[in-house]
């Protein structure tokens, strides 16, 4: 016979710390927050640290609507670092990443869909003397081919007609010359789904979409779905974190973020440098419209248009 | 932060009273917890994201002394820790146990030795922790993050909670003696079939020592307790300047190896008689 002696018989204030406590991790907790309230004024959680939270937990106990939807015992629940194709300097030691959650069961085009890239929205062309007319179309729309790289096998998008298979040269590369690299194979990514698969937890693999822009692709887990876990398929590849990005703001408002870049620009004190839009047309262009001094414009999508 | 600062000390602490207790009752370990009053082992103004963070590497650390090569008293101490932890942490909605699918046919295992030797209290405590929904069937036991170490962390268990690993023992175990009896046994009679006289060997055939097996037993015995006494002196060495007894720990040693020395000498005691069934 089992009484539930459940030693919390007192009802304590769990913020304050015991002062008598013989528990070694509570005096170094303790000595912490007391250095804490002397150099800190104010105790709070910054706005990337609630984002940060309520990433991880908006989505727990979720229920579908719809029974149909509902993730059923025994499915699996992968979490994938995707890591961001960004090269700054100050990232050297760890590179920033998102972390997506992914079910079993799900297709690899659901993952590529979810996987929101910076490079997915640039819009090509130079639009210095015709900056009303930039484009509509973004390069997500005009290069839609992409691949994954898990195992030794190229998985390719072919769901439009206009995607190519992006692996087809680096296979070619690979058998041209005795270079141990194995057999490389090519499939098409909307016939597999992660169940498919066989990963290894920890090694690095590759997502390659607009010909050049690389994300490596991470899984840090594998386990079984639970019971408190969100379990409306609707909400999967679920984002549970996101490094924030700092935006770059317009270089003359100090306000807006920046939708123009120039370079060259005889007007602008820096190369390059950018601006928002009212800036860019109130700088560049007189009442009429007309170009004045000499540069060059491309439309700039910032980094942390996610955030 | 890679690890809880001071976590490690004080579970290796409560653990280490609870195997000097030389019980594995959960009263005995609900007083040692409620002493060391370790529920508050979560308090102190910690926001919501770092509290997440914080009960799962405490979950985590009491994970790994629930698993082997730890020593059977630890491990029922463990799974009480875990019990304990789970649910006075101060997560909503609570932080999970992850358990690795490699380890769980040994924690089946470990459960039905707990029904077997009729530790009740540690079987219901683990049937309540798997109804609450306490675990997360994982692939890898820890959850892997990337950030630089600046140094690499050697994990230092305590050489108390282990069990004497016994490398001899596990070689020469109980199966291995009863084959080579048998193939003994098998030996002698083809030796008897085919030799002249049917009732025993050949003189031309005796090119091993008949007893062989029984003299390995023997010397796998003298072996384990030369361990024992090793052990005994290592711990007695160690806490010279201590006054408390260390009786516990040598009954604890002696209970464990004398259940190998049982089965020992049940082997030894058939093997006997087929001697002399054979000769």
């Amino acid at each position: 016979s089992i009484d539930v002696l459940m030693p919390s018989d007192k009802e304590k204030d769990p913020d304050v710390i015991p002062g008598d406590s013989s528990l070694l991790t509570l005096r170094i907790r303790k000595k912490a927050l007391e250095r804490r309230e002397e150099t800190i004024i104010v105790d709070r959680a910054c706005r990337q640290e609630t984002l940060a939270y309520e990433m991880e937990s908006h989505a727990i106990g979720k229920r579908p609507d719809n029974p149909t939807d509902l993730v059923e015992e025994g499915e699996l629940l992968l979490t994938l670092n995707i890591f961001y194709p960004v090269i700054f300097q100050k990232h050297k030691d760890h590179k920033p990443y998102q972390t997506v959650l992914v079910l079993g069961s799900q297709k690899l085009t659901e993952l590529r869909d979810s996987i929101s890239c910076v490079s997915d929205l640039q819009i090509g062309g130079e639009f210095s003397s015709q900056p009303d007319q930039a484009p509509e179309h973004i390069s997500k729309d005009l290069y839609k081919s992409a691949f994954f790289y898990f195992e030794g096998i190229f998985y390719n998008d072919k769901r439009y007609p206009e995607c190519r298979d992006l692996s087809r040269t680096i296979i070619e590369w690979s058998e041209s010359h005795d270079r141990g690299y194995g057999n490389l194979q090519s499939v098409k990514m909307e016939d597999y789904t992660f169940n498919d698969l066989s990963l290894k937890i920890g090694f690095p693999y590759l997502f390659c979409h607009q010909g050049n822009c690389e994300h490596i692709i991470i899984i840090t887990d594998i386990r079984l779905i639970h019971h408190d876990d969100c379990l409306d398929r609707n909400l999967y590849p679920l984002l549970t974190k996101k490094h924030w990005l700092c935006t770059r703001k317009c270089f003359v408002c100090k306000m807006y973020t920046a939708r123009w870049v120039t370079n060259k620009d005889s007007l602008a004190p820096e190369d390059p440098c950018f601006f928002c839009d009212v800036c860019f047309r109130m700088l560049h262009y007189d009442a009429e419209g007309n170009k004045l001094g000499e540069f060059l414009a491309y439309p700039y999508v910032d980094p942390g248009i996610f955030n | 932060m890679s690890s809880v600062p001071g976590l490690q000390a004080d579970c290796e602490e409560l653990l280490g009273a609870f195997q000097e207790a030389d019980t594995v009752r959960f009263e005995r370990f609900a007083e040692l917890w409620r002493e060391r009053r370790f529920h508050t082992i979560f308090y102190g103004r910690i926001r919501a994201l770092e509290r997440n963070k914080l009960t799962k590497k405490t979950l985590e650390l009491a994970q790994q002394y629930f698993l082997p090569p730890y020593a059977f008293q630890i491990r029922v101490g463990a799974l009480y820790l875990l019990y304990g932890l789970y649910n006075t942490q101060l997560c909503q909605p609570k932080q999970k146990i992850r358990i690795a699918l490699k380890d769980w046919p040994e924690i089946q295992r470990f459960q039905q030795d707990l029904i077997d030797s009729q530790h009740y209290d540690a079987a219901y405590i683990f049937r309540t922790l798997r109804l609450a929904r306490a675990f997360h069937f994982t692939a890898m036991p820890k959850l892997l993050n990337y950030r630089t170490r600046k140094k690499i962390q050697e994990n230092e268990f305590k050489e108390e909670f282990k069990d004497p690993s016994n490398r001899v023992n596990s070689l020469i175990t109980n199966d291995v003696l009863e084959e080579l009896m048998n193939i003994h046994d098998h030996y002698q009679k083809m030796k008897c079939v085919i030799s002249a006289d049917r009732s025993q060997p050949d003189k031309a055939l005796s090119l091993i020592k008949d007893d062989f097996v029984v003299t390995l037993k023997n010397i796998t015995l003298e072996h384990q307790e030369w361990q024992q006494n090793r052990m005994k002196l290592f711990l007695n060495a160690k806490e010279t300047d201590e006054a408390s007894n260390k009786k516990e720990e040598e009954t604890l040693l002696e209970s464990e190896g004398s259940e190998r020395a049982n089965a020992l000498a049940r082997i030894k005691y058939r093997s006997y008689s087929a001697v002399v069934e054979v000769s």
